[in-house]
């Protein structure tokens, strides 16, 4: 996501060739698309740890 | 009449008073003056005074670091103790087990000690406070595993922010032992890498903050590397950790609502980021497409075939030009012309004959004088229309 943000700040400089803004275009696509599936994938993990405390248990 | 010693005798009257039940295990009223605590021993020496007397008071060591706030001189004190005497210098003083502040509790005095310690030692200031992380993959959640606040928490993040890992510990937040154990907590859910740490308890228990209100909580969330949300559950009153604390949340739930954003608002982010992309590469694209262009125009603009062009559309300017000029040339011609054949039509004879004048011909020959003819000679006549012939009778 910060990478994301990265190459949007990249390509809104707008001094770059258009070659190089292309292919950054295309790694922002690539990346906004892992996030995108990241978000939709999201599992919470939950680790427990109850050493310290037994007699709350 | 038997001499006895000055030792004797004070030991006689400390056995006395010992053994006077309206001395011993006494309450006294009064105004702290004179307190000192000596720094090595640990043990408490200060006068009680009201407005005629006063009294030598000590507490021992062992009872004053019982103590839960510090006697200051001039508070008013509620004291519990016995009288003795001092036998060495024949003295007797209050011996103190517990001291009570007046009005306020001692509990709540002490609170209201310990929140001006910390805060001259600058542990509440909001400079030291770290915001949170935006997106915290570890969050630690520092509570009683079998409380509601450990369900509430991970109910909440599982909703809104489900890309984390929460790192729940186990702790006591009531009771003996409390305050050691949210410590403990704490430092375990920093150590296990957290990016943010929830401290505290929830709902339906007891009001009893006390682990909350420690010194030893408040300098382990003061010290802790990353930033600690309190939430102690307690609308009126802020404990110490929630002051302490780089952010406090009113419940458990709201702390977890804190601690990371909600995943609607990432893919939000996310669609702004990639409209954001697609404008600016199409903006180059723009950009370099009119650049193409206009550097396309110049290009054909010196292609031989424009040149040709150009040559042929002069040419054909040039022979427009010519056209003109003659087709001007002979127009002019012919006015004149017909001018003129206009004039040489008004000088025609035969318009002259037109108004009545004739022409007379002898032998093929105009005649304009009457000389040449003879009588009996024969003319021709012209008219303006028709003709005649004649035969000359007379002549002068």
């Amino acid at each position: 996501m910060t990478k994301l943000g990265k190459i949007v700040a990249e390509l809104e400089k707008g001094d770059i060739p258009l070659e190089k803004a292309v292919e950054l275009y295309g790694e922002g696509v690539k990346l906004s698309a892992a996030c995108r599936k990241q978000l939709d994938d999201a599992q919470i993990k939950i680790t427990e740890d109850g050493g310290e405390a037994p007699s709350e248990r | 009449m038997a001499v006895i010693t000055v030792s004797q005798i004070n030991r006689y009257i400390g056995s006395i008073l010992k053994s006077d039940r309206n001395i011993q295990g006494v309450m006294v009223r009064g105004e702290v003056i004179d307190y000192v605590k000596h720094y090595r021993s640990g043990h408490v020496y200060f006068t009680l005074k009201d407005s005629e007397s006063s009294l030598k008071a000590v507490m021992f060591a062992n009872a004053a670091a019982r103590l839960r706030f510090e006697p200051e001189d001039g508070m008013s004190v509620i004291v519990s103790g016995s009288i003795g005497v001092y036998e060495r210098d024949g003295a007797y003083q209050l011996y103190v087990n517990d001291i009570i502040p007046e009005g306020a509790g001692a509990a709540g005095a002490a609170l209201e000690q310990l929140k001006n310690k910390l805060a001259k030692e600058g542990i509440f200031d909001t400079a030291h406070k770290r915001p949170i992380p935006p997106m915290p993959r570890k969050i630690g959640a520092v509570t009683s595993l079998s409380g509601a606040a450990v369900r509430d928490i991970i109910n909440v993040l599982s909703r809104r922010y489900p890309l984390c890992e929460v790192y729940a510990v186990n702790a006591l937040v009531q009771g003996e032992g409390a305050a050691d154990s949210v410590c403990r907590g704490i430092l375990k859910a920093e150590a296990a890498g957290c990016d943010v740490i929830i401290v505290g308890r929830g709902g339906g228990s007891s009001e009893d903050l006390s682990a909350f209100n420690t010194e030893k909580v408040a300098y382990v969330v003061y010290n802790c590397k990353v930033p600690v949300i309190s939430a102690v559950g307690h609308e009126t009153d802020y404990t110490i950790a929630d002051l302490a604390a780089d952010l406090r949340a009113p419940t458990p739930s709201a702390a977890a609502e804190l601690s990371a954003p909600d995943i609607s608002s990432l893919y939000e982010k996310i669609g702004i980021m990639e409209r954001r992309a697609e404008r600016s590469v199409l903006a180059q694209f723009d950009k370099a497409s009119d650049r193409f262009i206009a550097l396309n125009a110049r290009l054909t603009a010196q292609s031989p075939e424009n040149r040709v062009r150009l040559t042929a559309e002069r040419l054909t300017g040039l022979e427009k030009r010519r056209e003109t000029a003659f087709a001007r040339y002979f127009e002019r011609l012919e006015h004149q012309l017909s001018e003129r054949i206009a004039r040489l039509d008004s000088l025609s004879p035969l318009k002259v004959l037109s108004r009545g004048y004739s022409l007379v011909y002898k032998d093929d020959k105009l005649l304009n004088t009457s000389d040449e003819l003879d009588k009996g000679d024969k003319v021709r006549i012209t008219f303006g229309s028709g003709g005649a012939e004649a035969e000359i009778t007379d002549k002068w």
